[in-house]
């Protein structure tokens, strides 16, 4: 899916862009000759990433988009418009939503589990300790390695009769290819793998909280669990937003652990399977990209309304101040 | 408005900058002046020995050979991007899963003219099904290269251990079921299994079962299933009844890979295929390692192995050409060397990979030193070689087979309504196409 010729293309919006921007100039007129000057240097130099976004992110969204309309020939060639067809046949397919739900069963067990438990350690290594420096460092490691060594390391403990895992616990027990666990193994993976990042973002937050109001909360008798949660909680509330909103969007479109931890010979293979592979599995090896593309506009479809009543409730929950 | 035609020219440096980087990988290849024909293969093990060959055919052309060698999935994606992006090697392998699609999309020269003109090259002397499986409307666009065929592997170590005689090339598929069962009992205290074969060891497992039982996976014309023919749906059971129960359980399967358990020294004997030959011959324990041919099956029962009783899959890679390549001419003669007679014996001595063209494999059972691999072309006398069933949607119907086998696996009994199942749905894909 290389886009044909999309320098010209992006050219036009380009200069477009600074057109629209000089229109601007003009209606406000407070800007002096200096300010212009500035201004139009500004978009010069955000012009290569501009340019990039274009290009590789809003090029290819629209391509999928009229793509999702087709029966795509070969190659992008032969595209022949179909209209609704693949989304009829989206809503008649149960696979989609199977897989959805397993999608979905990820995100909701995983997602709880990351934001207790790296908040839990935020909120420990915020203290004064002994090794703290030697602890953040532990919790993080494994947002540093590469996602499918990660993954090749865990299928290895996994596997049930040669596995770590079963070794130390001395059991038999067939962590991926058993249909009621496998995906309680693969949300271990997903849980160890994002902690260490949610922890790092939250501690930021903490340290944003100033010492005084612990101070004058104390002074009115309340300390500890009290505390946490009258104080920290809400004035980390920004910090839990913004990680739970992009929770939920990653684990929705989670893709690489079960690809590279299971083997789809596994009997529990379809009760992990998620979305974002069904849509690789059509788009790439069954070559029906149309079908593919529909598929992940549905998908682009529900992340967009979780994520539009999510910021409806913001309000309610989030203090910025 | 100097500032802002300072600002357009810097874009417009920008955007030529980039079209420039574009510019210079093209360079390195296709371009005509520099007299260099690009190639494009994925497999590394083959390089060196490839690369032995083109540097003969630069000696007699002046053209200089470039290899490049992205690995399996980059290869695709190169291609696949050439063929949309008009950045094509020259001269690059074609395979069964996307010659069809390649052919379709005319991204390939029509070798028809060529290979009429080439009094050095006969069609008729390689393999027919790799010959049809590069034939579109009549056309040729690939040249054979090389093919497969499969061969059972077995540890004389855990032979020895128990006590089982080795196997010889006069065993039936029944004796293969019997000996993998009398290991799986014996070596039950030891982990230690008689043969492996998964859902997805089709071409290197039960697919060659079901051609030496008679059954056929898809009809000669291409135009319906084969799963419900009687013969496949005995094979399939046999398969359940005799072979499974003798495997590692179907869980073990999905987590471990044949070859992995098999150089761990947990498996007694296993079916493989000859691209895998060079993994074995490496291993630690290569000398516990012995090759013999696929069983047959006594369909008539005379007690003997007819040619049509022993039949392994087979496939083979074809060299093709760029459509729109600027050497269409010394690309062809690069290709059509690499076929030729003295090349494809070449290639075979080397170990890179047994020939396209038909008798000329011997010197590759020698290839490996003491590893006697002569049961891969053995079979070639001894047997049938069947090509790997395939049609235009041959990624969706295997698919399809393999998601519903899985539940066979698992519960061996339903394995005729399994098999079943799939016929029905393969027939109504074949049925789209």
């Amino acid at each position: 899916m290389i886009p044909n010729c999309p320098e010209g293309t992006t050219f036009r919006a380009e200069s477009n862009i600074m057109r629209k921007e000089e229109l601007l100039l003009k209606k406000k007129k407070k800007m002096t000759p200096k300010a212009k000057r500035e201004a139009i240097w500004g978009f010069v130099f955000i012009a290569p990433t501009i340019i990039g976004l274009l290009i590789l992110n809003y090029y290819p969204i629209i391509d999928t988009v009229w793509q999702s309309f087709c029966k795509t020939g070969d190659f992008g060639i032969g595209n022949t418009f179909i209209g609704l067809n693949n989304y009829i046949k989206l809503i008649h397919d149960s696979e989609v939503f199977s897989t959805l739900w397993n999608s979905f069963k990820y995100a909701i067990l995983s997602l709880p589990l990351t934001v207790s438990i790296s908040l839990v350690l935020a909120v420990l290594l915020n203290r004064k300790m002994r090794g703290r420096g030697l602890y953040r460092t532990v919790y993080f490691l494994p947002m540093v390695c590469a996602p499918a060594a990660i993954a090749m390391v865990w299928r290895w403990m996994f596997n049930q009769d040669y596995g770590l895992l079963n070794h130390i616990f001395n059991a038999k027990i067939s962590w991926v290819t058993d249909p009621t666990i496998a995906l309680i193994a693969i949300v271990i993976v997903g849980v160890w793998s994002a902690i260490g990042y949610d922890m790092i973002l939250l501690l930021g937050g903490l340290q944003d909280i100033p010492k005084d109001y612990y101070e004058a909360a104390s002074i009115d008798g309340s300390s500890g669990v009290h505390a946490f949660f009258r104080i920290t909680i809400p004035l980390l509330s920004p910090m839990l937003f913004f990680i739970i909103q992009t929770g939920i969007m990653g684990a929705l479109q989670l893709f690489d652990l079960p690809f590279m931890i299971m083997d789809q010979s596994s009997r529990a293979w379809p009760k992990v399977k998620t979305i974002t592979y069904l849509f690789y599995e059509y788009a790439f090896e069954k070559s029906n990209r149309g079908y593919g593309a529909a598929i992940i506009m549905f998908l682009i479809l529900i992340i967009s309304v979780i994520t539009f009543i999510l910021q409806k409730t913001e309000k309610k929950w989030v203090h910025y101040d | 408005m100097k500032t802002r035609m300072v600002a357009l020219l810097l874009a417009l440096v920008l955007c030529l900058g980039l079209a420039a980087c574009g510019e210079t990988t093209d360079n390195g290849g296709s371009s005509s002046g520099s007299k260099v024909i690009e190639v494009a293969i994925w497999d590394n093990n083959q390089l060196d020995g490839l690369q032995k060959i083109a540097d003969e055919w630069s000696k007699t052309s002046g053209y200089k050979v470039e290899f490049t060698v992205p690995g399996w999935d980059g290869y695709w994606t190169m291609l696949e991007a050439g063929v949309s992006g008009g950045e094509m090697p020259d001269v690059f392998w074609m395979h069964s899963n996307n010659a069809e699609k390649y052919m379709n999309a005319g991204s390939l020269l029509n070798l028809d003219e060529y290979i009429a003109k080439d009094d050095s090259l006969d069609l008729k002397n390689y393999f027919e099904g790799i010959n049809q499986l590069y034939t579109f409307n009549g056309s040729t666009y690939a040249i054979p290269k090389d093919h497969d065929t499969i061969a059972v592997i077995y540890n004389k170590a855990i032979f020895d251990k128990y006590g089982v005689a080795y196997p010889t090339n006069d065993w039936t598929w029944e004796d293969f079921a019997a000996i993998a069962q009398e290991i799986t009992e014996k070596g039950k205290a030891d982990g230690i299994f008689g043969t492996y074969c998964n859902v997805g060891n089709n071409q290197d497992g039960w697919y060659n079962l079901i051609y030496s039982f008679g059954g056929e996976v898809i009809s000669a014309d291409k135009k319906s299933s084969g799963y419900d023919k009687p013969e496949t749906i005995e094979a399939m059971k046999f398969l359940a009844e005799k072979i499974l129960p003798a495997c590692p359980s179907p869980d073990s399967m999905a987590s471990t890979g044949a070859d992995t358990m098999f150089l761990s020294g947990l498996i007694g004997m296993v079916s493989m295929g000859s691209w895998n030959v060079n993994t074995f011959y490496t291993s630690d324990n290569a000398e516990d390692y012995a090759w013999v041919m696929l069983p047959y099956e006594d369909r008539n029962g005379n007690g003997t192995c007819e040619k049509e009783e022993r039949c392994t899959i087979y496939n083979g890679l074809g060299w093709a050409i760029d459509a729109h390549t600027k050497e269409a001419d010394a690309a062809y003669s690069l290709i059509s060397y690499f076929s030729s007679k003295e090349a494809q014996i070449k290639q075979a001595e080397l170990g890179v990979t047994m020939a396209g063209y038909v008798g000329c494999s011997e010197p590759f059972a020698k290839a490996f030193g003491d590893m006697d691999v002569s049961p891969f072309v053995q079979i070639e006398e001894e047997g049938t070689l069947i090509f790997r069933p395939y049609s235009k949607s041959t990624a969706i119907w295997e698919d399809d087979a393999y998601n519903a086998l899985v539940a066979a696996w698992s519960a061996p009994e339903t394995m005729e309504e399994v098999v079943r199942g799939i016929a029905d749905k393969m027939n109504k894909t074949l049925a789209d196409e």
